[in-house]
């Protein structure tokens, strides 16, 4: 036994083992105090980001109609794979590892895309593979265990019914790019919103975006969904009814691809066909060829489609009806002619002779035809094409009188159409050579300008609308792709249709268009454009892309050809321009395209038309 | 003992504030429990807790009702059957989370390294209990008292269970700091204690490094091996001054708490009942310390004052190491919290060191 102050010690190393516990429970109840009271506002936080999970609900885009309710555009459903960083039990790197061999995607892409927003709130979705396959889907359903962090997400996408039908109007969506975002346009828009980024899609994208709806839902630690707090449901997008006639759009594309007669118009061509009711400025068909498919941006695009879409030398992209302007050719004669007669400097009933060839400034320029016209009034000279009258009326008239009634009449100017990058083509004068090329007019330039070739570019676009306006006596309705009236239907600010009117006498109007009925109906160089019954009028244009003294051969060298043609010559409702790259001949290469448009205007019209057409666009 | 069992005696001097603490944490342990597995009906983890509770109550009774020194003699063979049942374990056990610890008598699994423990808290109160009077114990003294604690110990520690072998340290701690050691040589063992430590490193796998590193840098890999303590912590914090409310923590059932019927039930706690359960449950805890430390003191000999202060140094180790480990204060290991962590081992031991506490108190007036 021990001692009887040991035993004390004893007793006092026992109370002292009592005082460090008290110490050490207070330290605890400390800890305690610090987390629940003091931080307890701090972790409740953290427990609700736990808990709850913000889901976006992608609005659907509005449709997108022809003229006539029949489809252009609609979506589909489609599913996302995406990562959701925040609560994932794995490092970026480990979930990259494990989802690189499901999905076969390179583990550098996935990271590149992770990287790429890595800055954003760990609860947003990051999109690593869109529009997967059934087996991705599965891939992920069935490792839902492993990588809570990944989810499949529905998101409606882009369908195109008609693949390439249309597709410089239409246009096509994709991710609102960083550029974008900066914008005002897009301001309340986020990085990865899908948006129009060309044609009608751009232009409409406010009408066609839907509103996003979200959902807050409760998960647990596997990212299940156990409940829902709160839920927005996503409004769709508005639906646009284009003036688009799907039967004209078809029949243009199929003629320009050598599918519509293929006896006779063969093989694919580059070029670009629009129609438009020069009464009200409905736009009818809208065709550009070649052409993409819009669907391939519905998802994000492959880098080797892209880079074949932009490296493409016929460039697919561009929309040749807007975007581009050619030379006119013989088409510009018109408007010379028109000019002639309301300056006074062209008298009606003269003629002039044509030897095959003139001299003027010590250059001698060549008619077509070499033999010469022989005397000819403006009717012949228009109805045969004939240059050295022109020469004659250009020289008359003077640069600048050329310009400023080219300009009034709506060409070398943007038309006003409902689609971006407009190209307001080209109607050069003393005071734009000054300005632009530094140097003064030649006499000698205008001569070439007469007859639509040097300086003067327009594009298919404008040789539409200005032979409309003229047509129509002067009246230019603002042409457009989806009437204003429409989107007022559905709350949306619409404006009135732009119209201008330029003076013009009705007698001068009779005699050009009297005179571009008979390029069509009396032996012109038009006559492929004749329909039995409705009085087509119209005038080619054989524009060269070279000099002929170049003496430069083969396809790319080949004449543009032009046919611009409106019907029925009085009172027209349709004006067709067809422009056809390296096609050749006016009147062979142009003049069947705008008769094919014509001729289905006129069967639907007449009630001759079978609606074959209109079932393979609904497929 | 029977006789023991039905004498007046008996029950008047039964310490009954410690046993009522003790039903209280196993009741606020069953409700947690409860709470914690609800969501899953494949185990029911709450009927099986339920059932070793009644068993531990039976057996605090039991170890009560028998003279702690009837226990006291008997002890080398039961010390001798101990180490051949670790031997045993450690040869034919079962593995369980790495651990070849366990038993498993048909559908039931146990873990007699628990229950060992107070085996040797005994033992080493018997033999510092009989030492010759001297102030502080001598070196071969010192010697023979750790080898009693660090032959099962390192046996433990053989079979993989790291963090239950580090629960026989406080024992040995405890008795050789009562019995008196020379403040030299206290600061030999510490120090010889702190040498060691690094040495140990060496024989840790992996994940049990990694938990270490995880502790000192918690913002090491917050979604990997962070992660428990994290949720832990955010579970106790967003608990508040009230809590969530019983079977509302959204940290416990939506799963985001590992591991919380066992190790982690004392986030549940503070996530449920808030502020004021974690004081309530800790209060009873601290109550049950302190009633075993007055027990201590006022023992009808060292004997008894041994085998109480070895149990106060068991349950207040596991309760630092525990609680500590849910707010983050201290590394993680699979040390479960006495009366409140699901686990028959842990339970049963918990109630077999009351029944020890409740017997010494009982027979201090026997002459």
């Amino acid at each position: 036994m021990l001692q009887r102050d040991e035993q004390e010690l004893l007793r006092w190393r026992v109370t002292f083992i009592g005082y460090v516990i008290v110490a050490a429970l207070l330290v605890l109840a400390f800890g305690f105090w610090n987390h629940q009271i003091i931080q307890g506002t701090h972790y409740d936080q953290l427990a609700e980001q736990n808990r709850v999970r913000y889901v976006p609900l992608v609005a659907p885009r509005g449709r997108i109609y022809d003229r006539y309710h029949r489809l252009l555009a609609d979506n589909r459903p489609s599913y996302n794979i995406v990562l959701i960083r925040e609560n994932s039990p794995h490092t970026v790197q480990q979930t990259v590892g494990m989802l690189g061999r499901g999905l076969d995607i390179p583990v550098e892409s996935l990271l590149e895309r992770i990287n790429r927003r890595r800055r954003e709130p760990t609860f947003r979705p990051i999109l690593l593979k869109e529009d997967v396959t059934v087996s991705d889907i599965a891939f992920v359903k069935a490792h839902r265990y492993e990588l809570p962090e990944i989810s499949v997400e529905l998101q409606p996408r882009r369908r195109y019914t008609g693949g390439e039908l249309a597709a410089h109007a239409l246009g096509y969506v994709g991710e609102v790019t960083e550029a974008q975002l900066m914008t005002p346009e897009f301001v309340d828009f986020r990085s990865g919103d899908q948006i129009g980024q060309t044609g009608l899609e751009r232009q409409y994208n406010s009408v066609l975006r839907g509103q996003d709806g979200f959902k807050r839902v409760i998960v647990n630690s596997f990212g299940r969904e156990m409940g829902k707090l709160e839920e927005q449901e996503a409004t769709p997008g508005n639906d646009l009814l284009t003036t688009i006639d799907l039967d004209l759009q078809r029949a243009a594309e199929d003629m320009l691809d050598g599918k519509l007669d293929p006896e006779h118009y063969p093989g694919e061509h580059m070029g670009a066909v629009v129609a438009l009711d020069p009464r009200t400025g409905e736009i009818l068909a809208m065709v550009s060829k070649p052409a993409f498919d819009p669907n391939l941006f519905a998802t994000r695009i492959s880098g080797a489609n892209w880079s074949s879409l932009i490296n493409d030398p016929g460039k697919p992209l561009q929309n040749r009806v807007i975007q581009s302007h050619f030379s006119p050719g013989s088409v510009f004669k018109v408007f010379m002619a028109a000019a002639g007669l309301e300056t006074g400097v062209l008298n009606p009933l003269e003629s002039i002779y044509c030897p095959g060839h003139a001299t003027f400034y010590g250059h001698t320029f060549a008619c077509d035809k070499r033999e010469g016209h022989g005397t000819v009034s403006v009717y012949d000279a228009i109805r045969e094409s004939c240059n050295v009258f022109f020469y004659t009326v250009g020289d008359r008239l003077r640069i600048d009188r050329i310009s400023q009634y080219a300009t009034m009449m709506g060409l070398g100017r943007k038309t006003g159409i409902d689609l971006g990058n407009e190209d307001p083509g080209l109607i050069p004068s003393t005071e734009w050579k000054q300005r632009v090329l530094k140097t003064k007019w030649y006499a000698g330039e205008t001569i070439s300008v007469a007859i639509g070739q040097g300086y003067v570019g327009v594009t298919p676009m404008q040789a539409a609308w200005a032979m409309g306006g003229l047509a129509m006596s002067g009246r230019l309705k603002q042409p457009h792709l989806v009437n204003p009236q429409e989107l007022i239907k559905i709350g949306f600010p619409g404006g009135r249709v732009l119209e201008e009117e330029y003076p013009i006498h009705e007698e001068t109007v009779d005699i050009v268009t009297k005179a571009m009925w008979g390029v069509v109906n009396e032996g012109g160089t038009g006559v492929r454009a004749k329909i039995e019954g409705f009085d087509v009028a119209g005038k080619t244009g054989t524009a060269q892309v070279v000099g002929k003294q170049s003496g430069l051969k083969g396809k790319d060298f080949k004449d543009n050809a032009w046919f611009v043609g409106f019907a029925p010559y009085r009172n027209p409702e349709i004006v067709v321009a067809a422009f056809v790259e390296h096609g050749g001949w006016g009147a062979e290469a142009a003049a069947p395209v705008v008769h094919a448009v014509m001729e289905t205007y006129y069967k639907k019209k007449t009630g001759q038309f079978s609606d074959q057409i209109t079932t393979i666009a609904q497929r | 003992m029977i006789e023991q069992l039905e004498s007046k005696r008996f029950w008047h001097d039964f310490d009954w504030y410690l046993l009522g603490a003790c039903l209280l944490l196993s009741l606020i342990s069953l409700t947690e429990i409860y709470s914690a597995t609800m969501n899953d009906p494949t185990q029911n983890y709450f009927l099986r807790q339920g059932a070793w509770v009644c068993a531990g109550i039976f057996a605090a009774f039991l170890v009560a009702g028998i003279d702690y020194h009837v226990l006291s003699e008997h002890i080398p063979w039961l010390y001798i059957l101990s180490i051949g049942v670790l031997i045993y374990t450690l040869v034919l056990g079962r593995t369980v989370a790495g651990s070849k610890s366990w038993i498993a008598f048909g559908s039931v699994t146990f873990q007699p390294s628990e229950p060992i423990k107070m085996v040797v808290v005994i033992a080493l109160a018997r033999y510092l209990s009989e030492l010759r009077s001297s102030k502080y114990m001598t070196l071969s003294q010192i010697l023979k008292a750790a080898f009693i604690c660090l032959l099962p110990m390192s046996l433990v520690a053989l079979q993989g269970d790291l963090g239950t072998s580090l629960t026989y340290l406080p024992v040995i701690a405890v008795g050789l700091f009562i019995r008196g050691i020379r403040p030299a040589a206290l600061v030999a063992l510490v120090l010889a204690f702190v040498l060691v430590l690094p040495v140990s490193w060496l024989f840790l796998k992996d994940y049990q490094k990694e938990r270490i590193l995880t502790f000192a840098q918690p913002e090491r890999d917050p979604l990997g091996k962070g992660y428990q303590v994290n949720q832990s912590k955010i579970a106790i914090g967003s608990g508040g001054l009230l809590g969530k409310g019983l079977f509302n923590g959204t940290q416990n059932q939506l799963g985001f708490l590992p591991t919380r019927h066992t190790d982690f039930i004392f986030s549940v706690v503070g996530e449920e009942l808030g502020f004021v359960g974690v004081i309530g449950t800790l209060g009873l805890l601290a109550f049950i310390i302190f009633r075993s430390i007055y027990n201590a003191q006022t023992a009808r000999d060292n004997l008894g004052l041994f085998i109480v202060m070895g149990v106060v140094g068991t349950y207040f180790f596991h309760l630092i190491v525990n609680v500590g480990m849910v707010i983050g204060f201290m590394p993680t290991t699979g040390i479960p919290l006495p009366f409140l962590s699901y686990g028959g081992s842990s339970v049963l031991t918990a109630f077999i060191a009351l029944g020890l506490v409740i017997c010494v108190r009982r027979c201090r007036y026997v002459n």
